[in-house]
Formats: structure tokens, sequence, C-alpha cells
């Protein structure tokens, strides 16, 4: 199975590089500073730090990541191999993912602010896997780091914006079509929590979609030529 | 003098390739007309809310240092992601073996930045400032923050050996100013736990009005940028 090397692989390079190290430290720095706030207000910033920091982890790393991959040539192996650029692709979301969810969780069970159910989990994954897939996108088109950074910042602002916004109270219904507003309301177990999971599965697939067009030009394009 | 101009050209050329210049300039002054006139608002606006004379206003000196701290903390930290990229492309070392040199390379990539943000955080706080400042601690703070970020993009690029390390680095970089919040918010002996970090220091000097803080600010500072630094250079080839 391609798809569990490639996994393994990708597993391996993030501890190797520290990402299970940082966020350790991470973790426990988010949860002291959850009991440190009052009663009242500890459900909120932990939905707000997981949201902004564990589930968006793919869109702060994956430059790196992918940067990393071409100057050390590594794409270009990969792109004459026999994998498929959504294996390669799946393969970074899922690794995130499973230090999102494991982050998340950690956060959210140990500080007890958040009621933990398995949506809120799945929630966190596929919130994951969209931002990954959003990094991806850009990566695969940034040249530099600082390239990449500016060009994250408009992502950032369009997807935390309306859903810190509905976090704080501000809900317009429609609002719900939002990807960060329906992970929200998966986190707070709301009314509308299984149209707002059927929702952010559609954004993710069509992300990832979108990511895979992406990857795959990138492939062509790393022998230098346009096919 | 040449190559180390023509170094740090090189610097300017990529950050503006990359559109970094535009944020690194515009952000501090976006940070500052939010202080400057968003701050005073929200007060307003509690206060009315919760029927308090004041909320915020006990911490417009930490908001002037945050906002004295944006312009150098902004043009480190782009110099240190173009670091980042230069090592992994093998760039840094060629450098060092040209007349540019390890000194001039790291002189190139830190030292000239932070000296032209300290002119910035000068004007930046003379007009947008929200607390009183007499100009000799204005001038020894913004030293100071141009110390504390050189620090910083150090301890970015010395304890990483790649771009993806690097990132990681830059996420708990953030945790070296938890010192410049420490003595506003922890009132008791306890803050002293911080007193490693230079810019618990540059609060300290101000909250106080001390001078002789003065010492182990440029103290603590320059151990951090001496013990990275050495650091760095053997990392370079």
């Amino acid at each position: 199975m391609r798809i569990w090397s490639l996994l393994r692989g990708d597993i391996r390079f993030q501890y190797k590089y520290g990402f299970y190290l940082l966020y350790l430290v991470f973790s426990i720095l988010y949860i002291s500073l959850i009991f440190s706030f009052p009663q009242a207000w500890r459900e909120k910033a932990a939905i707000l730090m997981i949201f902004t920091d564990p589930a968006a982890m793919g869109l702060y790393f994956m430059g790196a990541i992918v940067l990393f991959e071409k100057s050390e040539r590594v794409l270009d192996s990969i792109a004459v191999s026999p994998v498929k650029t959504y294996e390669y692709m799946l393969s970074k979301l899922l690794s995130i993912g499973v230090i999102s969810v494991i982050v998340g969780f950690s956060i959210g069970f140990f500080s007890h602010a958040v009621n933990m159910t398995a949506r809120f989990l799945v929630g966190i994954f596929l919130c994951s896997c969209l931002f990954s897939a959003v990094g991806l996108l850009v990566a695969a088109k940034s040249v530099s780091l600082n390239d990449f950074i500016i060009s994250t910042i408009p992502a950032e602002l369009l997807i935390n914006i309306p859903a810190i916004a509905w976090l704080f109270g501000w809900r317009p219904g429609w609002l719900l079509l939002h990807p960060g507003v329906c992970l929200m309301e998966l986190c707070e177990n709301g009314k509308y929590a299984f149209t707002a999971f059927i929702i952010l599965v559609l954004w993710t697939l069509f992300f990832a979609l979108i990511a895979n067009r992406t990857v795959k030009s990138m492939f062509r394009e790393i022998g230098g030529i346009k096919l | 003098m040449k190559p180390l101009m023509r170094s740090f050209g090189i610097f300017i050329r990529q950050i503006i390739r990359d559109d970094m210049l535009w944020a690194v300039c515009l952000a501090p002054l976006l940070v500052a007309l939010l202080f400057r006139f968003g701050i005073p608002y929200a007060e307003s606006l509690l206060c009315a809310y919760f029927q308090k004379r004041t909320i915020l206003a006990g911490y417009y000196l930490l908001l002037d240092l945050v906002l004295c701290l944006m312009p150098p903390y902004m043009f480190c930290f782009a110099s240190a992601m173009v670091m980042l990229t230069e090592r992994d492309e093998n760039m840094a070392g060629y450098m060092a073996v040209t007349p540019v040199g390890k000194t001039g390379y790291m002189l190139s990539r830190l030292v000239l930045p932070a000296a032209i943000a300290f002119p910035i955080s000068i004007l930046l706080i003379h007009f947008f400032s929200l607390t009183n400042w007499n100009y000799l601690a204005l001038s020894a703070v913004s030293l100071l923050m141009g110390l504390s970020s050189i620090a910083v993009a150090l301890f970015i690029f010395s304890f990483s050996r790649n771009r993806v390390e690097g990132m990681a680095m830059v996420k708990l970089s953030g945790l070296l100013f938890v010192g410049l919040v420490a003595p506003f918010f922890v009132l008791s002996g306890a803050q002293y736990l911080a007193a490693f970090l230079p810019s618990f220091w540059a609060a300290k000097l101000c909250l106080e009005e001390n001078s002789l803080l003065m010492l182990p600010a440029l103290a603590v500072s320059l151990i951090w940028i001496w013990a990275l630094g050495r650091r760095l250079e053997r990392k370079l080839y």
C-alpha cells in the first residue's frame, strides 16, 4: 500500500522535525492558560485556541514542508515514482490531521473546558484537512517562505474572521455556509451540528480536489518542462 | 563596507520580490492606527458598559511597548525567513566564503534591518503613542526592542536545521516576548521568573522609570545575542 508508506514517511518527517514536541509544549501552555481564565470563558477560549492553532497548523506549516521537499529534491523522486498525486496529498492531509486531532483532544479533554464528542473530533479533523489543503494549494505556487506567508494571510482572514465572529455571538443563519463557522457549530454541539457537518465535508472535499489539481501541475513542472 | 551593502541589497531584493517589504512596512503602521484610534474607542465603550472609570488604560504602556517592538520584529522576522530559505538553498554557505564573510552575512541580515527599524520605532511612538514618552527613554526602549528582535531571529535560525524546523522555532520564539507581559500581570516576585528574557527588562524599565534597569536589560540582551551568535557561527560553514 503506497499510501501507508507515504503516511509513515510523513509522520516520521513530522516527528523528526519536532512537530510532536512543539505541540506538546504548546498543549501544556494552552491548558495552563485555560485554567487561568474564569470558568465562564473557558469553553470559548478552548475552542478559539483549538481552531486557530492545532486545526490551522496545516496552513502554517505546509509551506515549509513543501518548499523543503522541493529544495531537497524529494518531490522530483516522488514525481517519477508510481505515487499518484492524490496519494501524496492525502498523506499530507492525514498526517497533519492526526496531530491536530491529538492536540485538539488533549486541550479539550485535560482542560475540562469542552464537551468531548465524536463530532468534535471529526470537526477538528475535517477542519485540519481543509486548512492543510489550502496550505498545499498556496505552497505549491510559492517560491520562498516569505512568499508563502504573505499568500496565506488572505486565506487566514477569510477562514478565521467569520468563525470568530460566530463564536462571539454574531450568528445570522447564512453564515453556516462558511467552513470555519461549521467547525464552531460542531464544537459547541449546536442545533445545526448535522448540517454543519455536511457543509464542512463538502468544503473539505472541494479544497482537497483543487489542491490535488495544483499538486498535479506542480509535479509536472518540477522537471522544468510544462506539459 | 561594499560587500556588506551588496549582501544587504540582495536581502532587500528578496523581500521585495516576495511582497514581504510591503507587509513589513505596512503591518506596524496598521497596528499603530489600530492602537491609536481603536483602543481608546474600545476603552470608552467598555467603561460605559461595565460602569468603570478605567479598564484598558492601565495597559496603554504595554500597547506602546508592543508598537515599539513591531518594526524591528517585522524586519528581523522577514530576515529570519530569508535566512532559512538561503540556508536550504545553500546560499548562506556561499555567502560566508565570499568577501561578505560570516560576520558580514550576519550583520547584513540582522543588524542592518534592526538598525533601520530603530528610527521607525521612534517615529511610530512619536506620532501614535497612547502614553507620554521622553525621548531618552524612548531611544533606550527602541534599542532594547531592536536587540531582542535580533535575539529572536538568531534563535529561530540557530536552533533549526531547515525551513520546517525554522517554522516550528518561529512558533516557539513567540514565547520570548512573554517577558513583556509579565511585569504588567504578575505583580508578585514571581515575575522575576521571566528575568532571563530581554523583553522583561524593557517592560520593567518603562514601568519603574529607573534608568539603572538599563544595565540588566542590556546585559541580558547581549548575552542572548552573544550565545546565539556563537551557535550560529558554528553552524555556518
